[in-house]
């Protein structure tokens, strides 16, 4: 019966309008009430399911995204690529990818992806002749690369779902082909498209401008290498890297390049804060609903269900990830990360499936639900960005959608894609 | 019938879990199924110092703790947190199932917690990746992770190392790459954990000897009939029996595990040095806590 | 201007006032905590000798920024939701949808600042390990914040049932 009251108060208050995060709240405590304990355990959820250590690090990758975002990083990252694939037909949208591999090995948020590359990428695409849509959708898919290629937040999250026993290296080092991947699933799309549409190439500049851009982008994707090559040789723990990936971003673009104005370095500061709100008031609230699940022992009795279905691995990994599909469409990722994990990795690891590749598949997966109506934070911001409805955006995005699909089917299936890597480097 | 919720940090097969298993069978069957329990491992209902919070609102019933977490809202419970204060296992079973034990209950009953049995946890003692730790003297100078508690990094302090309070998780990466060179636990931990593989040289210190406590909330407390709290009490203690006899075979299994894997284990004979040592932490602790004076002269003047 | 929007209007910068003041006090919280994980780095591997305080005063902090930005946000209309279904209706439903939404929120950040003032006097006897500072102090950001949900989110409800709808929904792309 709580169960009930939770999960039908919090659909009922979710299609009101109510922001997701606080519809999982109220439920939570109108549930807590319901239950007759006491109503203030929703809030000592909350604030200890944002206390974790491991979470500081949202805050500085977040922050070291912002600052390649007002710095002026991200503009050279674009450059570099432009010499690069500019000169392929429809350059501009393998452009786009390639920034968005660069930029998403530097920042674990999509959204900061899509607002630093979007604004500078959609606008040229359209003076070009790139429909509005095809720019908005190549720019909003691609970002879903950053999640997967290290350092990512997500990653931290996902592992602190996980309860320990996935190694933050591991899963950093799994991420790497699986990214890199669905760019090339991506770029594979943007490109039958622009025959299609017979969209221009640009020319190609001269290996000459190559290294020139290469050697100005250096610098910024250094941040990537600290970040990145401090988990991995385990000098700094994961918090550290991320705490010394801002500070480098930030003594660079402010006092290398001097290229972050007191006017950038507040709105830096600010939007960080705001986004780094809003993803830890979700993991929050997303505490206290999983509390109760736990208590009404949900994850035991969906694992037991779907295991009494069918036991035959490739349709469980089947169900599974349609499951995914259809929560990813109506929720964030990081309150989904909290609440799936727990129930789906137990079935996984019981199949036989090591931990870090469910979680890059449930990263994938979830992914592409930022991409998708009616709850899509990328989508969303992308549209904003790219000026334009989000029915326009998704009237054209089909292409996009099934090289994700591709992609997290590869991740699924063969483990090789994302455990290939750690492998060989001995994790 | 009344099911009561029981929070546990451990996995199911610890020896704490398999005790109160046990002690939920016996409450089961002695109050003729009027009182049950379910009970939820590994943590999913939160960690320690949340748990604590739980307990005394009576959100969950029951649970077992360590008294370091219990400090933070029971003062008394901070007194088994000094170190070197217990001289070994034996004798800090005899305070606990005696006065000290009851002085520190009152402070739990106060708060809406009431204990029913001390389990037991070890005791600490020091691994490093550089030398044999003989003496205070060879602390000095070394970089130790402790728990975050001014009295562990107290205590580091006072033998001339550098105090890391760090999150757990971080340890094993840290050790190995030398951010810290080394840290404390009890053997089930250190073998658990692999931390020896980054850190062979474990040094007998047992400089703490932290109880554990079986704990049900006042709340579920007051809601039993005299016969039944009787039940729960008798329970609560055979359980405690039964789980050090679990703990001891658990460590003698651990320290095993250790010895063939090459660690290189010392036993210290004479920890008077250690004890002299900690004279600041004391002062500090008695100068910030007079009220808990007493409590400490009466473990410092048990035989 | 009519009465009742003077009125709102007046409320309108009050309100964005205690939105600023959450943005600036989350912003210092950022900025502090980013320097003291420097600071940590530098004593951890430089100095040889680690901070103590760092980790717990760390995860103090982002408690402020958590619960303070998300009051802002809920300002701001700011936070992630699903309005298909409210707006599909058209505007003169859409527009009780959100009422009752905005009341339901209300009625939310009440609770949320009894009980997370509850959480503070019972956290107030209990120590924070490494600073010395009472335990409640981790509850007094989410005591504000749904004080302020319930601030932002009553006047909406009032202004619209008023007559004079808030212009949220164009915040996003102007803020940009
Ligand atoms: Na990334
Ligand atoms: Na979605």
């Amino acid at each position: 019966m709580g169960l009930v009251v939770l999960l039908g108060s919090f659909a009922a208050t979710l299609l009101l309008g109510v922001p997701v995060a606080f519809a999982m709240g109220i439920s939570a405590a109108l549930t807590f009430w319901f239950e007759g304990l006491p109503l203030l355990m929703t809030f000592q959820r909350t604030i200890s399911g944002i206390s974790a250590f491991s979470l500081l690090a949202i805050p500085f990758f977040i922050f070291a995204g912002e600052l390649m975002l007002h710095g002026g990083i991200a503009r050279k990252l674009v450059n570099f690529a432009g010499t690069l694939v500019g000169h392929v037909r429809g350059g501009l949208g393998s452009v786009n990818i390639l920034s968005s591999m660069l930029f998403g090995g530097i920042s674990g948020s999509a959204i900061a992806d899509i607002s630093a590359l979007g604004s500078l990428l959609v606008p040229a695409m359209k003076e070009r002749g790139y429909r509005a849509d095809y720019a908005v959708n190549v720019t909003v898919t691609s970002s879903i690369a950053g999640i997967v290629i290290p350092p990512s937040h997500n990653m931290i999250i996902f592992a602190i779902a996980a309860g320990g026993g996935v190694s933050i290296s591991k899963l950093f080092l799994a991420g790497v082909v699986p990214g890199i991947l669905m760019c090339l699933c991506l770029a594979i799309a943007a490109y039958v498209l622009a025959i299609r549409h017979n969209y221009p190439s640009e020319t190609f500049p001269g290996w000459r401008a190559v290294l020139v851009a290469a050697a100005e982008s250096l610098p910024g994707l250094v941040t990537a290498i600290i970040i990145i090559g401090g988990v991995l040789s385990g000098v700094f723990t994961v918090t550290e890297s991320g705490a010394f990936g801002a500070l480098y971003a930030l003594a660079l673009t402010g006092i290398v390049y001097r290229s972050l104005s007191r006017e950038d370095f507040r709105l830096a500061v600010v939007n960080s804060v705001r986004t780094t709100a809003m993803v830890m008031i979700l993991i929050g609230f997303a505490a206290s609903f999983a509390y109760l699940l736990a208590l009404y022992q949900v994850p035991a009795q969906l694992s037991d269900t779907l295991l009494s279905l069918t036991q035959n691995k490739i349709l469980i990994l089947l169900m599974i990830n349609l499951m995914l599909l259809v929560l990813g469409m109506i929720m964030d990722m990081a309150a989904l990360i909290l609440i799936c994990t727990p129930i789906f990795l137990p079935i996984a690891r019981s199949l036989g499936m090591e931990p870090e590749q469910f979680g890059i598949m449930l990263l994938v997966n979830l992914g592409l639900g930022l991409c998708t109506p009616p709850v899509g934070t990328c989508l969303f911001v992308g549209c904003v960005v790219g000026r334009i409805r989000i029915e326009e955006a998704v009237r054209g995005i089909w292409p996009f959608y099934i090289a994700i699909a591709g992609a997290l089917l590869l991740v699924t299936y063969v483990p090789a894609v994302s455990l290939g890597l750690p492998g060989l480097l001995g994790l | 019938a009344e099911e009561w919720r029981g929070w546990n940090i451990h996995v199911e097969e610890y020896p704490v879990s398999m005790a109160w298993s046990a002690l939920a069978e016996l409450v089961e069957e002695r109050t003729s199924g009027e009182l049950t329990a379910k009970i939820f491992h590994s943590g999913v209902l939160g960690s320690q110092p949340d748990a604590i919070e739980q307990l005394r609102l009576g959100v969950i019933d029951f649970g077992v703790f360590n008294l370091g977490p219990m400090g933070q809202a029971v003062p008394e419970a901070n007194v088994t947190l000094l170190p070197f204060i217990f001289r070994d296992v034996p004798q800090m079973y005899a305070l606990m199932d005696g006065d000290l034990g009851e002085a520190i209950g009152e402070g739990m009953r106060e708060r809406g917690i009431v204990p029913v049995g001390w389990y037991a946890a070890g005791a600490r003692s020091f691994y490093n990746n550089e030398a044999p730790i003989e003496s205070p003297e060879d602390v000095a100078g070394m970089k130790v992770r402790v728990m975050n508690n001014d009295l562990f990094v107290g205590m580091i302090e006072a033998m001339g190392g550098n105090a890391t309070p760090m999150d757990f998780a971080e340890v094993y990466q840290s050790l190995r790459t030398g951010v810290v060179d080394g840290a404390e636990n009890n053997p089930p931990s250190y073998e658990s954990t692999n931390h020896f593989e980054v850190a062979k040289y474990y040094s007998l210190t047992e400089h703490l000897i932290i109880p554990e406590c079986l704990c049900i909330s006042l709340k579920s407390w007051d809601a039993l009939t005299p016969e039944q709290q009787e039940i729960v009490t008798q329970a609560g203690q055979e359980s405690a029996t039964y789980q050090r006899e679990l703990w001891d075979e658990r460590e003698a299994a651990s320290l095993e595990t250790l010895g063939s894997a090459g660690v290189e284990i010392n036993e210290i004979a004479d920890k008077t040095a250690f004890q002299e040592a900690m004279a600041p932490v004391y002062d500090a602790y008695t100068a910030d806590n007079p009220d808990m004076a007493p409590l400490v002269e009466m473990i410092r003047s048990a035989e | 201007m009519t009465a009742p929007n003077r009125l709102t209007a007046g409320l309108d910068v009050v309100l964005r006032l205690l939105r600023n003041a959450c943005l600036v006090v989350a912003s210092i919280c950022l900025v502090v905590l980013i320097a003291s994980f420097g600071w940590l780095v530098f004593g951890r591997y430089v100095l040889n000798a680690t901070p103590t305080w760092v980790e717990q005063l760390s995860l103090l902090l982002v408690g402020y920024i958590t619960f303070l930005g998300a009051a802002a946000g809920v300002h701001d209309d700011g936070h992630l939701g699903v309005s298909f279904l409210r707006d599909g209706f058209g505007p003169r439903v859409s527009s009780v949808l959100r009422s009752v939404s905005d009341l339901i929120m209300t009625g939310f950040g009440l609770v949320m600042f009894t009980a997370s003032t509850e959480l503070v006097r019972f956290g107030w006897s209990s120590q924070l390990p490494m600073l010395n500072l009472p335990e409640g102090m981790r509850a007094i950001p989410a005591a504000t914040c749904g004080l302020l949900v319930a601030l932002f989110c009553g006047v909406r409800a009032l202004r619209r049932m008023l007559g004079d709808a808030p212009a949220t929904d164009a915040f996003l792309l102007e803020n940009l």
